[in-house]
């Protein structure tokens, strides 16, 4: 009787949402000028970023940013708040099966190269598709693949959350300091070089490297907490 | 091809009811699923909807990535007009930063209700959710 | 001035990520520095008070671009008194809970980053003028919430933060949607340029807008019934925590609706919607407030009835009836959160929490009981303490509007409001207290802040006109949309 009752709401609800969307003309904007439109122009002529995303992410909506980051941050500490088991802070793992030799050699072999990968996207995020988050979970993935091949790999707890912290007060005295050389938080302060250049956009790869550390980071503890949390 | 029901152009619309059927399945393992994990893989569901949906709003037609790669500069110089020219033939990047920070939070209400779940089982050693409703209206 | 705007937000980060560091120099240093920035912040907000008073509303640009292309905080008469207000109550709560897990190091880290994380996360739905930095901030917000429910082990805890989280995230799934509509229509994410091009949406999408973020606003602000987290979570969460939600969290949920209906759309019947919204919440709420027994749940009851009369007072549009909304603000968080922190010691020894607990306490704890009931009595309206002005001031204003049946009704409310706050006033002073239960005596920095609590309401109480000036100047502010437009978008050009 409920499962009726509810399939029927969402059908409504569906069909209303479903109803207003498609008054949109797909692939056009409904609206004559927005705020891309000077996103678009003031990211490669002033800012110097090549990927507009990026500048939008990092500098125009750089709040956002942090507030993202913290979220991250929470979701750590309320992860291990709740999962926290009294003095042994963490248990042994629970291993199902061991890794076969495949497994253990070819990772091996795949770690470093996916910690480059990664390191590559969250640096050349103000150039390329990609930046600090994309990379961040690229290297925690490649932790999760040793961590999944080895049942006594094992990562510095104190290591990551140092980094985590560090890179968090990066972000946060990075914007302090836009607000006094610049007169804003988060203003742009460095200069801003050649478009398309490796060094270019000020402070944006800066922090963009910095979330990346942090992602990654903070990714890799969830993991650990997670899997080590059977006595 | 065209396929049209409801006068719309289905190939076209596919994004928008691509997006609302992931929402309406999301929601539907949300409100019926009994299992602690069906629920929140549901939760995981239903912001894959809605990112989607967000980002399908963005785009222009034919329109290409917005990045002002080498490749799309091409030794132009870079004025007002040759920026503006080429920014008409991009997809919004709004959007497209929107949904990067609403994919980090859903991560993280999905890690922390995936923790929850843990402690649940470990209290009830079961993962239905009718064993464990213990507090009432 | 001592600082910026940015700062309520800047700082608390900044100290947030700073604490685990902290930790391993020295673990005072861990208790210390949540204190230490809410005291800033709140001497911060003092100040920008008394300068918004004078000169006007502060608009602060991130990033260095002017709304709309950039994120901008707006700190007017309303925002900065509802900021200074839940700042009060923050560094109140963390006086209280100084002394918290003074057992396990690990475990009173984690607290004081969500606590402090909480509060930021409040303090930043209220001061941001984008829809969607206003998203982040309530994530922020409810993920501090999630974890600091589930921080007792044992009991019910995780099964009321899982209630909450479920019921978070589809709040969450319809502001995402609302913000999508809006800027697929208008191509922007700031408040005051959606105020100004609202005109230029399709009515239909403004309409299922304002519906989803309502729905999605109302989980948190608890409107009847998006509110069903709420009683589970209030009473499962620690003590001061609780007061946190009842007095800063709510608050922050209450004024996100009321700036999307005063200032962002402009839809007939949202007025009304918020009167009838507001009646039921009140009347739900207070009847399942008369048949709880447990002291907690009743205690969250009674806190969402009460935003139900703020909505109603909200609802009633005119300046007297948004000042009394204000008001009533005002004077919840305050005795609603003395009430959450001395009812947490009445019940401390149990782990039910019956009310049936309270008997007796009276003669252990008369220091907690007489603040207990000094709360109680001030929440239903007596005179001469601070809850009475405010009651009264929504009675005058519905009256003003020749709203009898209204008056009606909140004067029934508040008799069932009387009956089951004076069954506990009686048990704890004229029963026998129940065997089993061995009173916990509260530690000094609790009483000082109960004390200090109790004295804002006494004093408000007979001079009512200390915070009615500020609460003028933040009533007028709401309803002017046309000066929040011009104040945020004025820069008009771009900074560079």
């Amino acid at each position: 009787m409920k499962r009726i009752l509810v399939i029927a709401l969402l059908v409504v609800f569906g069909i209303y949402l479903a109803q207003a969307l498609f008054m949109l003309e797909f692939g056009q904007q409904f609206f004559e000028s927005g705020v891309k439109d000077l996103y678009l122009t003031a990211s490669p002529l002033k800012l110097k970023v090549a990927n507009t995303v990026t500048a939008i992410v990092v500098n125009f909506r750089g709040f956002d940013t942090l507030g993202e980051v913290t979220v991250l941050f929470l979701a750590t500490t309320s992860m291990a708040s709740i999962l926290y088991k009294g003095r042994h802070k963490l248990g042994k793992r629970t291993v199902l099966f061991s890794a076969s030799n495949i497994v253990t050699t070819g990772s091996k072999f795949l770690f470093p190269a996916i910690i480059l990968l990664g390191a590559y996207v969250f640096i050349h995020g103000h150039l390329t598709p990609g930046g600090g988050f994309q990379g961040g979970t690229i290297v925690a993935t490649g932790f999760l693949l040793m961590l999944l091949a080895y049942s006594d790999y094992k990562v510095s707890h104190i290591v990551l959350s140092v980094v985590e912290s560090f890179a968090g007060i990066t972000f946060a005295t990075i914007g302090l300091f836009g607000l006094v050389y610049g007169g804003s938080f988060l203003e742009n302060f460095l200069p801003t070089g050649i478009l398309n250049n490796l060094v270019s956009g000020g402070v944006i790869p800066i922090i963009y490297i910095a979330v990346g550390l942090k992602v990654g980071a903070e990714l890799t503890g969830l993991i650990y907490i997670a899997l080590n949390e059977k006595d | 091809m065209e396929m049209k029901l409801f006068d719309i152009d289905i190939i076209e619309y596919g994004f928008f009811i691509t997006a609302i059927a992931l929402v309406l399945i999301g929601l539907y393992a949300v409100l019926i699923k009994k299992s602690l994990i069906k629920i929140v893989i549901g939760l995981s569901i239903l912001d894959s909807g809605i990112n989607l949906l967000l980002i399908t709003i963005g785009y222009v037609k034919g329109g290409t990535a917005p990045v002002f790669s080498p490749s799309v500069i091409k030794d132009m110089p870079l004025t007002m007009e040759n920026i503006k020219k080429i920014s008409e033939g991009m997809v919004d990047p709004i959007p497209q930063a929107l949904v990067l920070t609403a994919i980090v939070i859903g991560f993280g209400v999905t890690a922390v209700a995936l923790s929850l779940v843990i402690r649940l089982y470990r209290h009830h050693q079961t993962l239905n959710i009718d064993q464990i409703k213990n507090l009432k209206w | 001035m001592v600082g910026s705007p940015v700062f309520f937000i800047a700082i608390p980060l900044l100290v947030a990520f700073i604490i685990p560091l902290a930790g391993y120099v020295s673990k005072e240093l861990v208790r210390i520095l949540p204190g230490l920035v809410l005291i800033y912040l709140l001497a911060l907000s003092f100040s920008l008070m008394g300068y918004v008073m004078e000169y006007g509303t502060i608009v602060e640009q991130i990033a260095g671009w002017a709304p709309p292309w950039g994120i901008n905080l707006v700190y007017s008469p309303f925002t900065g008194f509802l900021t200074t207000l839940m700042l009060f109550i923050g560094l109140v709560i963390w006086i209280y809970s100084y002394r918290f897990k003074n057992v396990d190091f690990e475990e009173g880290k984690k607290f004081f980053i969500l606590f402090l994380m909480l509060v930021t996360g409040a303090v930043g739905i209220v001061l941001t003028g984008d829809i969607f930095n206003q998203f982040v901030f309530i994530e922020i917000t409810s993920i501090a919430g999630y974890a600091l429910t589930a921080f007792y082990r044992g009991r019910d805890s995780a099964e009321a933060s899982f209630k909450y989280l479920m019921i978070g995230s589809l709040s969450s799934m319809f502001l995402l949607l609302a913000i999508a509509l809006i800027y697929s229509q208008l191509g922007t994410l700031n408040m005051a340029d959606i105020a100004s091009k609202s005109h230029l949406m399709l009515p239909e999408f403004k309409i299922l807008a304002l519906i989803f973020f309502i729905i999605g606003l109302g989980i948190e602000a608890e409107i009847f019934p998006l509110n069903g987290w709420a009683p589970d979570a209030y009473s499962q969460a620690p003590g001061p925590v609780g007061a946190a939600f009842a007095g800063i969290v709510v608050k922050a949920g209450v004024y996100a609706v009321i700036r999307i209906i005063f200032t962002l759309f402009d839809v007939e019947g949202t007025h009304e919607f918020l009167i009838v919204a507001g009646l039921i919440t009140l009347l739900v709420a207070e009847m399942a407030a008369l048949k709880q027994t447990r002291l907690k749940r009743m205690l969250a009851y009674s806190s969402i009835g009460q935003m139900g009369l703020v909505l109603i007072a909200f609802g009633i549009g005119t300046e007297a009836g948004v000042f009394a909304a204000i008001f009533l603000m005002f004077n919840h968080a305050i005795i609603k959160s003395l009430l959450f922190l001395s009812g947490s010691y009445l019940v401390y020894n149990s782990s039910e929490k019956f009310i049936s607990e309270v008997n007796g306490m009276g003669k252990y704890l008369p220091i907690t009981a007489v603040l207990f009931s000094l709360g109680a009595i001030a929440i239903v309206g007596m005179p001469p303490f601070a809850g009475f002005w405010s009651k009264w001031s929504v009675l005058t204003a519905a009256a003003h509007e020749g709203m009898f049946m209204i008056i009606g009704m909140i004067l029934l409310v508040s008799i069932v409001e009387l009956v089951y706050y004076f069954r506990i006033i009686n048990r704890i002073f004229f029963f026998k207290m129940e065997d089993h239960i061995e009173p916990k005596r509260p530690t000094a920095n609790a009483l000082i802040a109960m004390f200090a609590l109790g004295v804002i309401i006494l004093v408000i109480g007979f001079y009512p006109g200390l915070i009615t000036g500020y609460i003028h100047e933040a009533s007028q502010s709401l309803l002017d949309k046309g000066k929040y437009i011009h104040d945020v978008l004025s820069a008009g050009v771009l900074t560079r």
